[in-house]
């Protein structure tokens, strides 16, 4: 890899990040005024399909570690952040089965520090996990992982203290329908990925990744590594439940099932493993794809043909989506490639070459 | 090129035209949105329920002198989806209420979004307490958990039983929630604390209740009460005989499917439970209307889900009828004050916390038929 030292380029790559940076809060400023609830919604929703694909990718993608527990962190982070922000009021009327336990009916929290402990909790309990479990490799990984997920599911229907069991929890506050939450977060996760990626730290996941045992003899701790990549990405995974549990409002122990690791495994790699731009891209059209196909199954009719309702009809549209995409892109949509401004930058310099070759 | 491009244009030109001629000559339709799980786990209620309302819409296409057009948005079975679904309902297809949806945890997600958008929603058969609790625009066509579990307790006290067992599926809402307030009725019925002698658990999928029936067996329970789904029950029912006991086994209207029959065959015999209405005996002439009628449609017998679609869509036309308007300020209040509403499912009044009070119906399995046992008020 090249590293070009060039202070014009590097104080034009400045102004260029600050502008978008600029360009992107004046959008979420104007979209959260005008966009309708729907809209609103569904980009709320990609904002937090990108922070558990994101999370994922640095698990599965960058280190290589096949793990299928994201929706047991997600449930994690959800539960803590609902017990931590769910008005007193609601803590007494909605657990019928038995009272609320110590801690959580004694504490409300604002949303922020709220968001942070479920980050905390998802990742203290993937350290905990992490452990034993990071010592298997490949389907073995996967296996065990998706095992604690479940295990994590069936705990919270049996401990209706702190859970409310199979009733679930409702009336969380909705903090999380605003897009400064969930793209701030989603924003946050993009940069302290990116930054980890690109550290030394990041090169020594991609080593782990590639290679165990030539990772090891070149130094590189492999319990540390991975441990690492592990905590970090479930913890995004807990502040992406909690920030799903908000925008719902309700949650319970099946919303964690494990088609929800499948989704976002989807998003992961249709968007290219090791690229952290294809799966916050590949998170929004997933989700707007899924919303925008609605129409199709509602009959419709073009002159005499007439389409009669189909519900599910947009599945089978959206997995052909799928197919042709892992046909045509079978490392996925970035296939590892990252959106850069050196890469933009150097585009353009090419592109003008060329017409100045042509020209002269 | 060009003309064959200004042909199509044309051609276009003229067909919008008419389209926006023929609309403008209807009168504005009165919109409602339906969001049920017509995919995914949930789909067979689901689409159950779709086919009594849309059967009640084919009877009843019109209100206030304008016709009714029902909007479908499909949940997957999914709480995300149901949000999403419910928010497309209100903001892109401009309903002014809401029918939905099956299954509790849809139901919950859905409401919060009427909620503040201020659109009314009934759902048909989400019987989760929770669902209605401190929403001002929720209401439910369904009885809740709570009278169901108390109307089994009470059944089983007035057969002479004193000591009962409680097999509970502990990953659904639904039947935590019956056994809760089956138990906390029978403690109080007996005055006896140790009435309720064996209280085990197991999860949704589970095929092998030997190790829970033998715990039954062993705690001398005179009945064993089972709020699970009809593919548990005949299961239970199966394993429970083949062990030997003859106890009473009892359920909620969740095992009220043929298939409790078809699958649990002589085991099932003597199965009593709760429901909301029975095609063998059906109580009113609106619910022998119902069952022909859904008959002719379908050709098939209607169950519970089927039944209740149908309520929920008349009880909302009804109270848009009553509201006099499309404005669901209005159509929320005629929704909270309706009374004695003639439904499939029995008389049915809404009380103040916006959910429906009416009569539950004990059948029992004879001869591999539900029979009609006796009806049950609140």
């Amino acid at each position: 890899m090249q590293i070009q030292h060039d202070p014009r380029r590097a104080r034009l790559k400045l102004i260029l990040t600050l502008l978008s940076l600029a360009l992107s809060a004046l959008a979420i400023w104007w979209a959260n005024n005008n966009l309708s609830s729907y809209y609103l919604r569904i980009l709320n929703l990609a904002g937090i399909n990108a922070i558990l694909a994101v999370s994922m990718n640095l698990i599965f993608g960058f280190t290589g570690l096949f793990s299928l527990g994201h929706a047991g962190f997600m449930a994690v982070g959800a539960y803590t952040c609902a017990l931590l922000t769910l008005p007193m009021r609601s803590k007494q009327t909605i657990f019928l089965l038995a009272p609320l336990a110590w801690p959580f009916n004694a504490v409300t929290l604002p949303p922020f520090p709220a968001v942070l402990l479920a980050g905390l909790a998802a990742a203290v309990m993937a350290y905990l996990i992490g452990l034993p479990v990071l010592r298997l490799r490949g389907d073995y990984l996967g296996i065990a992982t998706l095992g604690f997920a479940e295990i994590i599911r069936v705990v919270a229907n049996n401990i209706p203290t702190i859970t409310n069991g199979a009733l679930g929890l409702k009336g969380i506050p909705s903090f999380a329908n605003n897009l400064w939450w969930t793209w701030g977060w989603a924003a946050a996760t993009v940069w302290v990925t990116s930054r980890l990626v690109n550290s030394v730290y990041g090169r020594s996941l991609l080593a782990v990744k590639e290679d165990e045992v030539a990772a090891e003899i070149m130094g590189v701790n492999l319990t540390y590594h991975k441990i690492l990549s592990y905590v970090i990405g479930s913890a995004f995974a807990g502040v992406g439940g909690a920030l799903m549990g908000s925008l719902v409002t309700a949650i319970n122990p099946k919303t964690f099932g494990f088609m929800l690791t499948f989704n976002i495994l989807i998003i992961v790699v249709a968007g290219g493993l090791g690229s952290i731009t294809g799966s916050v891209i590949t998170s929004v059209i997933y989700t707007v794809l899924l919303e925008a196909l609605r129409p199709i199954e509602s009959g419709w009719s073009i002159g005499p043909l007439h389409v009669p309702e189909i519900p599910g009809l947009r599945m089978v549209v959206f997995a052909l989506v799928l197919l042709v995409i892992i046909l045509f892109y079978q490392r996925g949509l970035f296939g590892g490639r990252e959106f850069t401004w050196d890469g933009v930058l150097d585009w353009i310099d090419r592109k003008r070459n060329r017409k100045q070759e042509v020209a002269g | 090129m060009r003309r064959i491009s200004a042909c199509v244009a044309l051609i276009v030109v003229a067909m919008l035209t008419v389209l926006a001629g023929g609309l403008s000559a209807q009168v504005e339709p009165i919109r409602i949105g339906v969001y049920e799980p017509m995919t995914g786990a949930m789909a067979a209620g689901g689409q159950m329920t779709w086919e009594g309302i849309l059967l009640a819409h084919e009877m009843t296409p019109e209100v206030l002198g304008r016709p009714i057009r029902l909007f479908l948005a499909d949940n997957k079975s999914d709480p995300v989806e149901s949000a999403n679904a419910v928010a497309k309902l209100i903001d892109q297809d401009k309903v002014i209420a809401i029918i939905g949806s099956y299954g509790s945890s849809n139901s919950m997600a859905g409401g919060d979004v009427a909620e503040k958008a201020g659109i009314p929603m009934i759902t048909d058969s989400a019987t989760n307490p929770l669902v209605t609790e401190g929403k001002d625009y929720m209401f439910r066509a369904c009885f809740i958990d709570p009278f169901q579990g108390e109307v089994m307790a009470k059944y089983a006290y007035g057969e002479g039983i004193r000591k009962v067992a409680i097999l509970i599926d502990v990953a659904q809402d639904y039947s935590v929630g019956l056994a809760n307030y089956f138990e906390a009725t029978f403690k109080q019925l007996t005055g006896d604390a140790r009435s309720v002698v064996a209280k085990v658990a197991y999860n949704t999928g589970d095929q092998d209740f030997s190790a829970q029936l033998t715990q039954v067996i062993n705690s001398g329970a005179e009945a064993l009460f089972v709020p699970g789904y009809f593919g548990d029950m005949a299961l239970v029912a199966k394993q429970l005989r083949a062990l030997g006991s003859k106890i009473l086994l009892m359920g909620g209207d969740a095992i009220d499917a043929p298939e409790l029959v078809i699958i649990g065959g002589e085991a099932a015999e003597g199965i009593v439970f709760s429901t909301f209405y029975s095609a063998e005996a059906p109580a009113t002439p609106e619910a022998q209307k119902f069952v022909d009628a859904f008959k002719a449609k379908y050709g098939k017998t209607p169950n519970a889900n089927g039944a209740l679609g149908y309520d929920t869509y008349n009880i909302l036309v009804d109270a848009i009828r009553r509201a006099g308007s499309d404005d669901p300020k209005a159509i929320r209040d005629a929704l909270a004050n309706t009374v004695d509403f003639p439904a499939v499912t029995g008389s049915t009044t809404i009380d103040e916390s916006g959910n429906a009070t009416k009569d539950a119906v004990l059948l029992r399995v004879e001869d591999g038929k539900f029979r009609y046992l006796t009806t049950i008020k609140p």
